[in-house]
This record gives C-alpha cells, sequence and structure tokens, in this order.
C-alpha cells in the first residue's frame, strides 16, 4: 500500500478554531428578525383520555402568538420505521390519548421564553387518567392495560432470529447456564438539548435550523407530517452538540415550532429544558434478558438461546431497530453453530425507548460478556482464551444474517492478554475484566424507506484550487467533517486545507441518512471518495493531454503534485491543471458526484468492527464502591483515517459506556423520572475518568475507504461487561442488573459474607 | 421559570439589613444563588425581593489570631477558603472540605455563608463547623448575636434567621492541644453532594485516652446531625478500633436518614457505621500528631 499524505495523519478539526473559541452558532445560538419563541405543554399524566383542550385564556395573554393543539396538524401518526405504517404510532400533539408523562399535548409561540411559559399555565386540559403499565412484564399479562387499542398484550413487535438447530446441541452439551440480567435505561444527555429555529414564509417554503444526526430524515418526516413538499422544505444542521441516537427522528421542539411557524408565517424557536430532555425525549432500552449457554469441557461453546423483554415505552420510534440488533449482536463476537433469539418489544406508559449509541449492543455485550465469564470460570478456563477458542474471524459468514471480512478479534485479544500481563499482580480488592465486542459499519435495511442512495457527496474544484465538498453526512461532534474531509484530500492529492466542506444543508448537498448506526465513514466516506475520484478522473485526462508521455503511464496526484505514477518527479502543479481543465471545459468547474448503497452484504451492515477492553477496578468492600483504575482498549477499525477521531470516540465512549455500568440510571415512580437533572442523574466527570489508553491494530476492510470502518459506537458496547467482569474478579460478587451501583455491590458482599458463615 | 422579583444588590452590611428590616418574610438573600436560584426556578419559593449580597465586599475575609481563633466573612467563596495557606495549616479539614465541595467553578462563586443558610443537611461545611464548636455571628438592624453552629439548623432548609437577620461570620475557636479533625463523604463522582459524610473531631487528654469527642453527619438526618451518644461513649476512654466500631454502630442508630435515587434507608445507616469509624480514626491519628 502507498503512503497516504492525509489519512493517518494527526490533524485538528476542521470546525476546531470556531468551537475552542466558541464562537460557533449552534441552533441554540440563533436570532432571527420576528422569531418568536415557543413551549410545549405536557401530559402530567402516564395514561389518560384527553376531554377537552381550552386554550382561549392562554390566547388572551398579552405576548402570545398563537397557541396549537392536535386540532391543528393533519393528524397523521408519525414514525420513523416510515415502510411499516403500523410501525408509525406516535401523535406529536396528542389528540385524543396521552400514554407517557411528557407526552406533548399543546404548543404556544410568544414573544419571548417566560411569556410562552406563562401561558402553558393557562391552558386547560381536561385529562381522564386511565390505569397504566410501567413495567414490560406487567404489560404482557392479560388484564394488563392497553397502551394502544387493539395490540395483543402490548406487545408492540416481535423478533426472531435462529440458525443451526439449538435443541439439539443443548443436548450435546456438557455445560449449561442460564441466567437472567436487567439492563437499564440510560439518558444520552447531549450538552445540546433538542432545539430548532423554523422560518415558514408567505411563499410556502420551509427553513428549519435543528441540532440532528439527519437533516435528510427531518425534511422527509417534516414533510409527511406537514403536508408541504420535501423540496419546499430545507433543513440545515448548524454546528450540533451531540446526538447519540437521540436526534434522528423528528422530535416536539422541530415539530411544534413548525405548526406554530406556519400559522404565523413567522420564524419560531423552541429550545427544550433540561427537564424536558430527560423527561420527554428518547432514551435507551431498558431490557430483561434471560440468557442459555451451552459448551464443550474444553470451552467450545455449541448453542446459545436468547430471550429478551424490552420496556418500549408508549411508541415504536427506533425500538423496532433496537430490538433486532440486540438480538443480531447477542451472537457477537463469536461463532455460534446454533443459535436461537426472541425479542419482545413491550409498549409500557413510560417514556419512549429508542435508539441510543451501540444501539442494543451495549445490553447484548453487558450480559452476553457477563455470561461468558461465568461459563469460563465453570469450566476452568481463562476468560481470554474462551474468547479466543470461539472468535470470530475473517471472512466468516454469520449464517443466514451477515458476511464479515475483516475481523481483527484475535489480534485484539493478543494485545489485551499483554496489556493483562503487564498490569502484572493487583492490589487487593483490584480486579481487572476482560469485555470482546463488535458493531457495525451502518446499516442496510431500508425501513425508512428512501428511494435514495444511502449516502451521496458531490466534489467541486474552483479556479484557485479549492475544493467544495457537499455531503449530507451530518457531524454531530463525532468529527465526519474532518474524516470526510481527510478522505476528500486524500483522494483527490490535495491537502486538507484544500478542502472546503458544506454539510447536512438539504437545500445545497445531496442526501445522506445521516450519522447513526456508525455510518458515516464507511458509506459517507465511500462516497466522498468516489465523488472525489472522479473529479480527479478529469484532471488526469487534461494532465495526460498536457504531459503527453511518450509511453503509456499511469497519472495520479499527491500532495498538490499531478505526476506520472512511474516517474513521480515528472510533473505539473495541481493548481495550473485544475486552471487550464475549467478553461478547457468551456468555464465549467470541475465536478464529481459519488454515492454508495450497500449491495450483497446480508442482512445487516457492508462491514464490522471488533474489539477487546479490559477495565480494571479496585472496589471499597465497606462502602461497595469502586473506583474505575484504567479502561484499556484494542479496538480494530480497518485503517485508522483520523487517529485523533478515534481518540476522542474513546475518552467519550469510556465516558458514556463507564456510566451506563457504573452509575447512569432513570428510576421512576409510577412512569414519573425520578431524576431529571443533571445533579441527580449521575454521570463521570473529567475528575472521575480512569486512565484511558487504546491499543493499535492493523486491518483493512474491502469494503470501507482505504479500508476503514467504524469507530463510533462499537467503542460503547464492552465496559458495562468489562466493568461487571472486574469487580467479580475483584472481590467475587456478580452483579446481574445495571447499574453496578456501590449499594448492590455492597448488598452482594454482605450475602456473601452470610453465605460464608 | 422564575417568577418576577425585584433585586437589590446592597454594598453595605447596613444597606442590606434595612432592606432586611423593610421586606422582612417576602425577601431573600442571595450570597452566590447557586442553591437559592435552583429553588426559585422550580418554584418552591418565590419571593418577591431578592437581597443579593456579593457586593458587600466588607464580609469577604478570612482572618486569624491564636486567641481569638479564626474569623470568616459569611462572603467569603469555597476556593478562598480552600486555599487559603492560614486555614491550611491551622484548619486543615476546612480546606480539605472544600476541595470535595462541588465543582471549582461553584466554589468560585458559592460563599461559605450562602451555604450554610441554605441549611440543606447534605450540604458539607456545617457538621465540620459543628465538629469544630464554631459559631455564628447573625445581625439584623436591632443589633448582633452569636449562636452555636449546631443550633442553627432547625430542619431541611431552615435555619435560625430571623426574617430580618443575616449571617455574618462564622468563628471558629482554635482546638485544644492534641485535636485533631477529619471530614469525609461518600459520593458517587468527586465533588458530589454527600450520599453520607462524617465529620469527627478527637482531643486527646494528657493519658492518651478520648477526652473530648464531637461527631456530626451530614446528609444522616433533617438537620446536620451530632452523634453524641456515639460521642459520649468515645469520651473518657482509651479508643482502639473496637470502640470505634462501636462508635459507628450507635451513631447509625441516631441518624434518620432519607432514602432517594442515591441511596436507601438501610445503605445510608451502614454508611454512618463506615464513615464514622474511619473518619474517627483519622482524627485520631491527627490529634496524636498534634
Amino acid at each position: 500500500m502507498s503512503e497516504y499524505s492525509v489519512i493517518g495523519k494527526r490533524v485538528h478539526r476542521v470546525d476546531g478554531p470556531e468551537k475552542v473559541t466558541g464562537s460557533a452558532k449552534y441552533t441554540f445560538d440563533l436570532v432571527l428578525p420576528g422569531m418568536l419563541y415557543g413551549k410545549v405543554l405536557r401530559s402530567p399524566h402516564p395514561h389518560a383520555k384527553i376531554l377537552k383542550i381550552d386554550t382561549r385564556k392562554a390566547k388572551r395573554l398579552v405576548g402570545v402568538k398563537a397557541v396549537v393543539t392536535g386540532k391543528d396538524t393533519l393528524g397523521h401518526k408519525q414514525g420513523i420505521w416510515r415502510r411499516f405504517p403500523e410501525l408509525c404510532d406516535e401523535e406529536i400533539l396528542c389528540r385524543e390519548k396521552v400514554r407517557y408523562i411528557g407526552d406533548p399535548v399543546a404548543a404556544v409561540a410568544a414573544i419571548d421564553e417566560d411569556t410562552a411559559e406563562e401561558a402553558l399555565d393557562l391552558i386547560d386540559v381536561e385529562y381522564e387518567p386511565l390505569p397504566a403499565v410501567f413495567d414490560p412484564l406487567e404489560a404482557i399479562k392479560e388484564d394488563a392495560p392497553q397502551v394502544h387499542d387493539g395490540i395483543e398484550l402490548n406487545i408492540n413487535i416481535n423478533r426472531h432470529i435462529e440458525w443451526g438447530d439449538v435443541d439439539e446441541a443443548f443436548k450435546k452439551c456438557d455445560h449449561i447456564r442460564e441466567d437472567q440480567f436487567k439492563c437499564s435505561s440510560q439518558a444520552h444527555v447531549c450538552m445540546e438539548t433538542h432545539d430548532a429555529v423554523v422560518s415558514y414564509d408567505y411563499g410556502g417554503k420551509m427553513t428549519v435550523w435543528t441540532s440532528t444526526q439527519s437533516s435528510y430524515y427531518i425534511q422527509r418526516l417534516m414533510a409527511d407530517m406537514t403536508g408541504l413538499r420535501e423540496g419546499d422544505i430545507r433543513v440545515i444542521k448548524p454546528p450540533t452538540g451531540g446526538g447519540f441516537g437521540s436526534k434522528f427522528e423528528l422530535d416536539s421542539a422541530q415539530f411544534c415550532a413548525a405548526i406554530l411557524s406556519m400559522k404565523l408565517c413567522k420564524p419560531v424557536k423552541i429550545v427544550l429544558s433540561r427537564e424536558e430532555e430527560f423527561t420527554a425525549t428518547k432514551r435507551r432500552t431498558p431490557m430483561y434478558y434471560f440468557l442459555k449457554l451451552g459448551a464443550k469441557k474444553d470451552g467450545t461453546l455449541l448453542a446459545k438461546e436468547a430471550r429478551v423483554i424490552t420496556e418500549g415505552g408508549a411508541y415504536t420510534a427506533m425500538g423496532a431497530t433496537a430490538l433486532y440488533l440486540t438480538g443480531f449482536f447477542s451472537s457477537f463476537p463469536y461463532k455460534y453453530p446454533n443459535y436461537r433469539y426472541d425479542g419482545y418489544r413491550v409498549y409500557t406508559n413510560t417514556a419512549v425507548t429508542s435508539a441510543m449509541r451501540g444501539f442494543g449492543a451495549p445490553q447484548s455485550t453487558f450480559v452476553g460478556e457477563s455470561q461468558l465469564d461465568m461459563m469460563a470460570e465453570d469450566l476452568g478456563i481463562d476468560p481470554i482464551e474462551i474468547r479466543r477458542k470461539n472468535g470470530m474471524t475473517p471472512n466468516y459468514e454469520v449464517p443466514g444474517q451477515a458476511f464479515i471480512q475483516s475481523c481483527g478479534l484475535h489480534q485484539c485479544l493478543d494485545k489485551i492478554e499483554e496489556h493483562v500481563k503487564e498490569r502484572g499482580k493487583l492490589p487487593p480488592n483490584h480486579g481487572i475484566g476482560v469485555s470482546a465486542y463488535g458493531f457495525m459499519s451502518g446499516g442496510i435495511f431500508n425501513w425508512f424507506d428512501t428511494p435514495y442512495a444511502f449516502s451521496a457527496a458531490v466534489v467541486r474544484i474552483n479556479i484557485d484550487g479549492k475544493v467544495d465538498l457537499f455531503t449530507g453526512a451530518c457531524d454531530i461532534g463525532q468529527g465526519s467533517d474532518t474524516t470526510l474531509s481527510m478522505i476528500c484530500a486524500e483522494e483527490l492529492g490535495v491537502k486538507l486545507e484544500d478542502i472546503r466542506i458544506h454539510a447536512a444543508d438539504t437545500g445545497i448537498c445531496p442526501p445522506d441518512l445521516g450519522a447513526w448506526g456508525s455510518r458515516e465513514t464507511l458509506m459517507n466516506g465511500n462516497a466522498v471518495k468516489r465523488a472525489a475520484a472522479e473529479c480527479k478522473r478529469q484532471l488526469l485526462e487534461f494532465a495526460a493531454a498536457k504531459m503527453a508521455p511518450n509511453i503509456a503511464y499511469d497519472f495520479d496526484i499527491k500532495d498538490r503534485w499531478v505526476h506520472l505514477v512511474d516517474r513521480p518527479e515528472r510533473g505539473v502543479s495541481y493548481f495550473d491543471i485544475v486552471k487550464e481543465a475549467i478553461r478547457g471545459k468551456d468555464g465549467n468547474a470541475i465536478m464529481g458526484r459519488g454515492h454508495y448503497t450497500p449491495h450483497r452484504k446480508g442482512m445487516i451492515s457492508p462491514a464490522y468492527s471488533f474489539g477487546v477492553q479490559a477495565a480494571e477496578v479496585a472496589v471499597d468492600t465497606e462502602t461497595g464502591r469502586y473506583k474505575l483504575v484504567n479502561v484499556t482498549t484494542a479496538h480494530e477499525s480497518g485503517t485508522v483515517i483520523n487517529p485523533v477521531g478515534i481518540e476522542g470516540q474513546l475518552e467519550g465512549a469510556i465516558m458514556m459506556a463507564g456510566g451506563y455500568g457504573f452509575c447512569e440510571d432513570q428510576p421512576m415512580d409510577e412512569g414519573k423520572i425520578l431524576n431529571p437533572s443533571i445533579a441527580d442523574y449521575k454521570l463521570i466527570r473529567s475528575l472521575d475518568m480512569p486512565e484511558t489508553d487504546i491499543l493499535e491494530i492493523d486491518t483493512y476492510e474491502p469494503e470501507g475507504p482505504f479500508g476503514a470502518k467504524e469507530a463510533g459506537e462499537g467503542l460503547t458496547n464492552p465496559t458495562a461487561g468489562a466493568i461487571g467482569n472486574a469487580v467479580y474478579k475483584a472481590v467475587g460478587v456478580r452483579i446481574n442488573d445495571l447499574p453496578i451501583t456501590p449499594e448492590k455491590v455492597l448488598k452482594a458482599l454482605k450475602e456473601k459474607e452470610k453465605k460464608k458463615k | 421559570m422564575i417568577a418576577a422579583f425585584e433585586y437589590f444588590a446592597p454594598k453595605t452590611v447596613r444597606e442590606a439589613l434595612s432592606l432586611l428590616a423593610k421586606y422582612k418574610e417576602e425577601a431573600k438573600i442571595i450570597a452566590g444563588g447557586q442553591s437559592m436560584l435552583v429553588v426559585m426556578k422550580q418554584r418552591l419559593l418565590t419571593p418577591e425581593y431578592l437581597i443579593d449580597l456579593k457586593g458587600i465586599t466588607d464580609l469577604d475575609y478570612i482572618k486569624y489570631d491564636e486567641g481569638k481563633g479564626l474569623r470568616i466573612g459569611a462572603l467569603t467563596i469555597h476556593r478562598a477558603i480552600e486555599k487559603s495557606p492560614v486555614i491550611q495549616k491551622h484548619f486543615g479539614v476546612l480546606s480539605e472540605m472544600e476541595g470535595n465541595l462541588a465543582t471549582i467553578q461553584t466554589r468560585n462563586w458559592g460563599t461559605i455563608g450562602g451555604n450554610i443558610c441554605h441549611g440543606d443537611p447534605a450540604g458539607d461545611p456545617a457538621p465540620v463547623l459543628i465538629a469544630l464548636k464554631a459559631k455564628l455571628k447573625l445581625a439584623s438592624s436591632a443589633g448582633e448575636r452569636i449562636v452555636e453552629a449546631e443550633e442553627f439548623s432547625k430542619d431541611y432548609l431552615e435555619v435560625a434567621l430571623e426574617p430580618n437577620e443575616m449571617l455574618t461570620e462564622i468563628q471558629v475557636p482554635t482546638p485544644p492541644a492534641h485535636t485533631g479533625t477529619a471530614y469525609e463523604k461518600l459520593m458517587v463522582m468527586k465533588g458530589d453532594m454527600s450520599i453520607i459524610g462524617a465529620a469527627v473531631s478527637i482531643t486527646l487528654d494528657s493519658k492518651g485516652g478520648c477526652g473530648d469527642a464531637r461527631i456530626a453527619l451530614s446528609n444522616a438526618a433533617s438537620v446536620p446531625l451530632r452523634a453524641k451518644k456515639a460521642e459520649k461513649l468515645l469520651i473518657g476512654k482509651t479508643i482502639n478500633n473496637g470502640l470505634l466500631t462501636k462508635a459507628g454502630e450507635v451513631a447509625s442508630t441516631e441518624a434518620t436518614p432519607p432514602a432517594d435515587v442515591h441511596g436507601s434507608i438501610e445503605y445510608r445507616r451502614e454508611m454512618v457505621k463506615v464513615f464514622v469509624k474511619r473518619v474517627a480514626q483519622l482524627a485520631l491519628e491527627r490529634a496524636k500528631a498534634a
């Protein structure tokens, strides 16, 4: 492979200067002339009929410009699984019934936020409270209250995955374990809450500025809900303060601002409060997990059965995907010859559960890696050895599901084994737990029902050699603007500073499904690479004509030098070729288009990343409090495009996944979330971050741009499992329900002590 | 949304006291505002008048005199106490306590007086001041009075301030020879409010026995709680591990902790045992070294 001149280099983010100086303008910062401020009235009941909404008093308040309710909408139920109308079950302004505390029922636009909020108090909603159900295990009982009419046992979706002969295989196992687990909820806690500025004008055109992971999805969903043509809606994503899965569905800030703006033909801004963010946006799916695992004496895993019941909350959202992926990733990263999964997503009268970084895989990895350690102990096999024995290898087919080309799991295991050895003998009550995982590089299944390519990009070279890159990819902080600019520069043979990226504005950028499912590097990266390659092809035509070599040479561009591949010293400046090429094209700028849609790549994803993580904890046995001492990760993501970006992803993932394992939770009382503030919702902060280290693994993914694959969500998968295994190694107690809090650890220690006596 | 209020920013104590005399119950004081504004946002309090003391520079001081002890102006910010060389030298426990009080940003704005007057039993300064036998100087336009720190808290978020009064000074006596004091708390994350915290002060007599002891707990009741029975157990005895374990157990029976998302009552009671024992052990070591 040739030496890259941009890829793999440590570069500053292309959006760095604005962000570190605080001058970047987020949706939150935007102010338009004549702009009004909106607020949303939400249900205080977990389940109730709406009998009457009286908005007259609110409308009379000085400064209030409009009040809207479900009657002002088209009455469409919305959902992101557009291919399946029965799964589009959410009204953004409820007309007849509310199904969770936080369900929106009305919205107000006023001259300022305080007035809008005051007006909310003046809206009189008459409810008839209905019996409600909160736990999915209760909700699937015959006599449970019905969250949606006509849905039997409140089962929203079920998913079945199976290969081999599971029952027969269990008969051949020397040892079988059956274990139960409970995975908790988690909030995304984006620095920027959901927000939108929507401006609808008298010409019938709408512009939406919003903090989103997919400007294309918001454009399409907004069209569904407002009746406008997709092309009359322009969605612009300004710099965005985090998404983590919470921002690619149409939300109440966007929709209510749109309805109000359409009513007034004035711009309306809605910014959700932190409390709304906790209670009335979506969250990670809590799951009850029942696992059965069978092995031979030597540690060969013969069969696995996973049964899962998930807390759906009030609506479908992206829950169907989480349900499928947790089932698929329950088989990861091992070669189970026989496997069966049955998952049920159950409606409850709680805040909706949906996509969150890892998307079902942090749950399956926690439970699977916990149980695998238990199995290894039962069989007297080293935890790394049992993973090595069963781990996936390159060119492996997950029967009927997926084909895995590159896979560096075994290199990761070797590196982590070395790391564990290097830590040497640990102090008392310290333990290192390992956890192996894999993840997808973008999803394949077209539930959104888009006719467009999954990713697309346009590259335009201007007369001064500056390159405009247009892409629908959404940089939500993860760094796709930088990564894609690097791919464009590398392919074109120019410097990073030659690229100017224009992203996530549906008015000028080709559609892209957005930043979720760890898809941008591979999918949009491929589209960008193809668009840049098309531009380069055009430039090289002119180069060939100009240089007219006497025998056929290949041409290439590197570091702005257009040259003969076999005689790199013979060449001309990129800038000269660009000028001549544009002149030669009758003044047309050089333009290239590229797109990527996966073909013949199975059901899930075109490529998979793998990794192994080791977490070291130190447990205080009197309090149960433990400290995360060190988290070391061997993650293979194919060719590393942007090393600084991966380091950022890793540290952020440890903060988020460590929190999932250690302290983050959303306890409820009768459907009411009890800790809807940053003071009470505990996040790992900088002072409590462990040392982190990343071990480099060299792999190459044939399907990825320059051999790259995902490095976003996969990193969130292993940590809870690694912590659970580490606590067990340290003090011999196993916690099967997340988060692994000090109180749970202490309780388990006391029980263990009692048993000894 | 915060309900509308009228805002005053007096520059002197006299000015502040005359505003309090005028508006009494209808006024609330902020001295940093980090606790009060949260309560006002939740509409738990909707004062008509808000008196912001931040501008009264006269109450921002740390003075030490061996005879008179330590004097801290009520408007001294947490960070100043944490970083004060004189406090680090003579009252190290106060500086240590401040080091785990919220974040640096909070400590750079919040004041010791504001913290104490908020009356949150989970707060850190109050139990330490009780263990140190501190006194509080309260002022009104009618005059001044002194109360014991342990008498100041009345109930959850309620303190012994009359509507026309404000806290002006914290007075900490110089501890007797051979005294050691320590404070530690259980936190989910560094800087969190305590799940349970314990402040212990131990004074050794000439024979090395426990001449005096004070134990004060945070977040173990509706007020910062003095565990008097546990203190009594220690006083007059030679302290050993067994006795400290017992003191923890006794303190645990004195506690009536809350249950919330951060811990159950049972867990908190258990933590009282652990922290009283641990912190007393540390205080004892310090007393021996003193």
